[in-house]
């Protein structure tokens, strides 16, 4: 990516989409268009993309949007590919684009079928870590000790995030990688990369959303940043769901989690205890993973 | 067997028309706005110089650009590119991530691609006034230069046969290329600056008929006086002033010399008299005597340096009693010296004798007031450079001539003194540049490409069009306008990311809509 490069052209995002102000999953949506258009089809489950791509006769991409219901992102993506390929059109790049809700809850059998069927498209998973379009209610991507609609303060989500990658990994896909907003290179890199790959391929970014988080808008790029300095979201990549491999070289003085939840006020009823319970998972993950990249090593 | 499709079936469900039909700008409750602030190269910089804002436009190539920028402050980038002793790049904040930008270097590639594609452009035929500058050094070149630039016909009156002033009699040769500073000159003639060089002002022309002839008058003639140490033998045959030596030397005649040479003092003269001392064919040895501490020194570090590199031997806490003559050698007592509290205390009894060829006393210099033979005129006085600041540097000489011209020009068109002071306010420090986004950071050592060494720039306060904000807007309200990065406020949110991640700190968020 080089930026004197970039220009209007280049992008296949309009300006003027519904996203609220400081949206890391419009920027996300903006990076991966960008990486792997302008040949693209993109199959859209209920999110909050749905939103941000606008009402009829506008459209916030360059690339045609198929809607599909919430919970059969998977199955719509494989049918699109497929039709693409009898129409003569194999070299379009089918993306299908979910939210966490429709890749951790209510898509999981679908993307599971897809992924086992090894069916040749790219799943990106844009995490905001909750329902958000709807109101911000728990979702299995909700991280332990996260305020919600549906676990109000001073409740809070009780269970741990699901373990996506370790699912997508379990499948033996060609190729499944972790991303966020604040490193774009990376992301893109990761995107050209699945690009390339044909198969079941899945990308899975964490974008801060700032509403539901209750985080400054200018603040996106820092908590993004954050989540990746403190352990909390590494960024890696999985082949054939055995060789995992660090992309972002770890620092071996993680940044203490407690930086990154005191800068959310979804995290506000979180007392020192119940930070060091985090502490201790995201530690523990973080040894765990690391294991995964030696032994593939 | 699938059945073949013949037509494109047409659907309009998601949509045809692009979103930005939406001025999602309306939004906006806080506008990010671009800003400038003072980045601590400039207020190192001797000249006020826009410095970021000129090594962004060579990063980007356009020199032409970088060149208007230049000489708003600096006329003569050629020149101080190799002679100013660059404090901007002391002050550059990236030495405190990897190495200072060489700053000089770029200028002086700027100076370079000015006189290489210099083409003369007619101005308005609008005379505005006459003007006369005394003096050729570099405050009168930059009055005079910039007299031109706005509409006058300037004379330049030199005393000596050869114009440049302390550009060609004070800086020696291996400091400042000849051929730089006569392509200069002839790009200054042929922008219009007539040069009466031999015409010494006060004996050949009185100053009073330059009053009555030309409509402004610029004094600089500098400070060419030595100053005597007042100890016996210094009018001795073989006992030389540094400025006749360095003069003699610059107008190509070989002053007489003996080996081996002392230079008594510590400022930039002496050292310019050591190392050309040094360079001439008959001496060997060269001694560079000052009476304070090293850490005491006036001369710039860098020169010292590079003199002692060269073989010159330095000895400090020394200060000269008497010079005697025994045939061709000269023995000079020396006694021991330092400083505290009260000043120079010298003790007698730890003394010294040197003997040696030639003495050549770098004492520093003195205006001369009685130079023009009459006293000038309170109403009509416009002087700068050593002139009236006492012995300087080139950039502050440059900075004089700079100020007198625009005053002047803001004179004779009625306008109100101009305030040409830098606002006095703190700099970017490193801790607030925002690094961490780290794309487009060139993580480059120095280079040798001045385009590349200029990409090298934090900008510290200055857009320097790195493009973080492009990269991090979601809602692509940073666009791309020839090269140069604005925003767009038809769909600026007001989310203030770019404001918040940009790296050189020169984005403000301001309330309210605009």
């Amino acid at each position: 990516m080089k930026i004197e490069e970039l220009n209007r052209e280049s992008e296949m995002l309009y300006s003027g989409h519904n996203a609220c102000p400081g949206c890391g999953a419009a920027l996300a949506v903006r990076y991966l268009t960008r990486a792997l258009g302008p040949d693209l089809a993109i199959v859209l489950t209920a999110s909050c993309w749905s939103i941000i791509s606008g009402m009829p006769p506008l459209t916030a991409l360059k690339c045609p949007i198929l809607h599909c219901p919430f919970p059969s992102a998977g199955s719509v993506g494989s049918g699109v590919k497929r039709g693409l390929v009898a129409k003569g059109k194999p070299d379009t790049t089918v993306v299908v684009l979910a939210g966490d809700g429709g890749t951790f809850d209510i898509g999981l059998q679908a993307l599971s079928g897809a992924a086992q069927r090894n069916e040749d498209y790219i799943f990106v998973c844009y995490d905001n870590e909750a329902y958000m379009n709807t109101g911000m209610q728990t979702s299995s991507a909700t991280p332990f000790g996260a305020r919600t609609a549906t676990a109000p303060y001073p409740l809070f989500k009780a269970g741990q995030k699901k373990d996506i990658m370790q699912i997508m990994a379990a499948h033996s896909i060609p190729y499944a990688a972790t991303a966020t907003v604040a490193f774009p290179e990376d992301m893109e890199e990761k995107l050209k990369k699945a690009k390339k790959i044909s198969g079941f391929r899945f990308i899975h970014i964490l974008s801060p959303c700032p509403p539901g988080w209750g985080t400054e808008s200018a603040d996106t790029i820092q908590i993004s940043r954050l989540a990746v300095n403190t352990g909390f979201f590494p960024l890696y990549e999985i082949r054939d769901g055995v060789s995992w491999e660090m992309t972002l070289k770890p620092d071996r003085s993680r940044i203490p989690l407690k930086e990154y939840l005191g800068a959310q006020r979804r995290f506000k009823q979180m007392d020192d205890r119940r930070i060091e319970i985090l502490q201790e998972e995201v530690d523990h993950d973080w040894e765990c993973l690391m294991e995964k990249v030696n032994t593939a090593d | 067997m699938l059945p073949e499709v013949t037509k494109d079936p047409v659907c309009y469900s998601c949509g045809t028309e692009p979103s930005s039909a939406n001025k999602t700008g309306e939004w906006r409750f806080l506008t990010p706005e671009k800003d400038i602030r003072l980045s601590p190269c400039r207020q190192g910089c001797l000249l006020d110089g826009e410095i970021p804002a000129w090594l962004e436009a060579v990063k980007n190539g356009r020199w032409e650009e970088a060149w208007q920028i230049m000489s708003r402050y600096n006329p003569f980038p050629a020149l101080t590119g190799y002679v100013c002793f660059h404090p901007c790049t002391e002050n550059c904040n990236r030495g405190q991530l990897d190495q200072e930008i060489e700053i000089h270097a770029v200028e002086r590639a700027i100076g370079e691609w000015r006189l290489e594609n210099y083409k003369r452009v007619d101005r308005p035929k609008e005379v505005k006034g006459q003007a006369a500058v005394v003096g050729s050094g570099p405050a009168g070149l930059s009055c005079a230069y910039y007299l031109n630039q706005g509409g006058y016909e300037v004379t330049v009156f030199e005393r000596e046969k050869v114009i440049g002033g302390m550009f060609a009699l004070g800086i020696p040769e291996y400091r400042l290329p000849r051929k730089v500073l006569k392509k200069e000159l002839s790009v200054l003639e042929e922008e219009g600056i007539r040069f009466v060089s031999g015409c010494h002002v006060g004996q050949d022309v009185s100053l009073s008929g330059l009053y009555e002839d030309y409509d402004t008058v610029f004094l600089a003639p500098g400070a060419w006086k030595p100053r005597k140490a007042g100890i016996p033998g210094e009018e001795s045959g073989g006992v030389w002033n540094a400025l006749d030596f360095l003069s003699l030397l610059n107008k190509g005649h070989q002053p007489e010399i003996a080996d081996p040479v002392v230079v008594i003092g510590g400022g930039n003269a002496a050292l310019d008299s050591a190392r050309s001392a040094l360079r001439m064919s008959n001496v060997n040895h060269v001694k560079l005597i000052y009476r304070r501490s090293r850490t005491e020194m006036p001369a710039n570090q860098a020169e010292v340096e590079a003199a002692e590199h060269e073989g010159v031997e330095l000895i400090f806490n020394a200060l000269p009693r008497k010079i005697e003559e025994e045939g061709k050698i000269k023995e000079i007592t020396f006694d021991f010296c330092k400083t505290n509290l009260k000043g120079l205390v010298v003790d007698q009894s730890r003394s010294f004798e040197e003997k040696c060829g030639t003495v050549i006393m770098a004492l520093g210099q003195e205006i001369d007031p009685s130079i023009f033979g009459e006293p000038v005129k309170d109403s009509l006085f416009y002087a700068g450079g050593d002139f009236t600041s006492g012995p300087a540097t080139v950039p502050d000489a440059i900075r004089a001539g700079r100020i007198a011209a625009m005053t002047i020009i803001a004179r004779d068109a009625g306008l109100p003194e101009p305030d040409l002071m830098l606002p006095d306010l703190e700099p970017v420090a490193f801790e607030e540049l925002n690094l961490e986004a780290k794309i487009n950071l060139s993580l480059q050592q120095s280079q040798a490409k001045p385009d590349e060494e200029a990409g090298r720039c934090l900008g510290c306060g200055t857009c320097n069009s790195c493009g973080i904000c492009y990269i991090f807007c979601p809602d692509m309200a940073v666009e791309k306008v020839d090269n140069r990065y604005q925003l767009n406020m038809d769909y600026c949110k007001g989310c203030g990311i770019c404001v918040k991640e940009c790296p050189a700190r020169a984005m403000v968020m301001e309330g309210g809509m605009e």
